[in-house]
């Protein structure tokens, strides 16, 4: 502070960025807040290092446990009532390709698509990197072809691709995305036979990607592959 | 289905990630408890705190996927959810809560801690409370409430007496104060 009078509220965007993780802007001064924050990363640690600044003062908050009953009915309200299977919950978004997927399985079992495994196309949308993935599957081929078609490929990381089916117990490693130019992977026959109904996820593994076979990093975009 | 026997939170948090049940019951009893308190502490009502529990493992299950991304450290990234949750629910439910007043004191504050004192602040909450105790206690008390309580600018102008331009500007020098003395 230099004691210089200044218009509007002391601090500048520091101060701001705080206020922000208060939730004290007004709406306005939020919306406008936020739009820049979208596109400054700058902004975007700033934001952080408030959050773990303001989380510090939670240090001398006791532990509590809650009562045993929330735990199923939280179960309840994320999963509904009944017990899936594990871990392979689709998620809310999904549920139009699920749809899409089930009708295609439909209409190949009434015989309107003949025997012949139908070509998949998907695509994938990571929440915060702008990164665009899309995906076509050539089931003549069982070639999947990985294209980025948005966003810049992570520095210092990779993107590795997984598939998660229900008859699979772990999530299937299915390769890593090229930086640069389309990704051409050729699935194994068992592998081919599940990717219809399947989900795919993209996450960020070290380079090499994930050391033993099992993602490490943050899923950063989930999907399904749905019949063209 | 976990690849070690004690996984850290950000390995718990990349399998809920991946939709992993287990990982994400883990992930509760490892967490929920110290959660459960900042809720309390928000809302200062059980029920209300328990409704606020659930709200922020729904988030938790929801945004595993952003998580990293942003560069939070775990508990971090999961206590903002839970005060943030907290806060929501309190600001929508009671419009009429009671505003408890701050005294404001004209003395100085207390003397600054010297850098002996200041050197032993080994971690993050320890800096943080030192720098608190740096403000002066009403506007310690401010920063408080807005925190832990989700108190708005016209619940600290009407604890304060003040007008709420002048609260808003007090807080924000107050932050610049505390962000100046944690980077020391």
């Amino acid at each position: 502070m230099t004691g210089t009078p200044q218009p509007g509220p002391p601090g500048g965007e520091e101060a701001t960025a705080a206020e922000y993780v208060l939730g004290l802007l007004p709406v306005p001064e939020r919306q406008a807040f936020e739009a820049r924050l979208a596109r400054d990363p700058a902004l975007a640690r700033e934001v952080a290092s408030w959050c773990a600044c303001f989380a510090a003062l939670t240090a001398d908050i006791s532990e509590v446990a809650p009562p045993a009953s929330l735990w199923p009915r939280l179960e309840a309200r994320l999963h509904g009532a009944a017990q899936p299977p594990l871990w392979r919950q689709l998620l809310p978004y999904l549920l139009g390709a699920v749809l899409a997927a089930g009708l295609a399985w439909a209409a190949m079992v009434t015989g309107l698509l003949g025997p012949a495994l139908p070509d998949l196309r998907a695509d994938l949308r990571a929440g915060v990197q702008g990164l665009e993935i899309s995906l076509d599957y050539a089931a003549g081929r069982r070639t999947l072809t990985v294209h980025r078609t948005a966003g810049a490929y992570p520095p210092d990381q990779v993107l590795q691709l997984w598939m998660l089916s229900d008859s699979a117990e772990a999530p299937v490693p299915l390769g890593i995305v090229a930086p640069e130019g389309p990704t051409d992977l050729v699935l194994e026959r068992a592998l081919a036979g599940q990717i219809s109904g399947a989900t795919l996820a993209l996450s960020l593994e070290p380079p090499g990607g994930a050391p033993d076979g099992r993602p490490t990093g943050p899923v950063i975009a989930l999907g399904k592959l749905a019949p063209l | 289905m976990a690849s070690s026997p004690h996984p850290d939170l950000e390995e718990l948090i990349a399998r809920v990630a991946m939709a992993d049940r287990t990982a994400f019951a883990r992930l509760y009893e490892r967490t929920s408890a110290k959660l459960f308190g900042v809720c309390l502490r928000v809302l200062q009502d059980r029920a209300q705190a328990e409704e606020a529990l659930q709200d922020t493992y729904v988030k938790v299950w929801n945004n595993a996927g952003s998580y990293r991304v942003n560069g939070y450290s775990p508990m971090t990234w999961l206590i903002t959810l839970a005060r943030n949750a907290a806060v929501d629910r309190r600001r929508r439910s009671d419009a009429g809560r009671v505003v408890q007043p701050i005294e404001l004191d004209d003395r100085l504050a207390d003397p600054a801690p010297g850098p002996a004192q200041q050197a032993e602040a080994r971690d993050e909450a320890q800096a943080l409370a030192l720098c608190m105790d740096e403000l002066p206690p009403e506007r310690a008390e401010m920063v408080r409430r807005a925190y832990l309580e989700g108190a708005t600018y016209a619940e600290l102008a009407a604890a304060t007496g003040v007008k709420l331009n002048t609260v808003r500007t007090w807080l924000r020098r107050s932050l610049l104060s505390l962000r100046e003395c944690l980077s020391r």
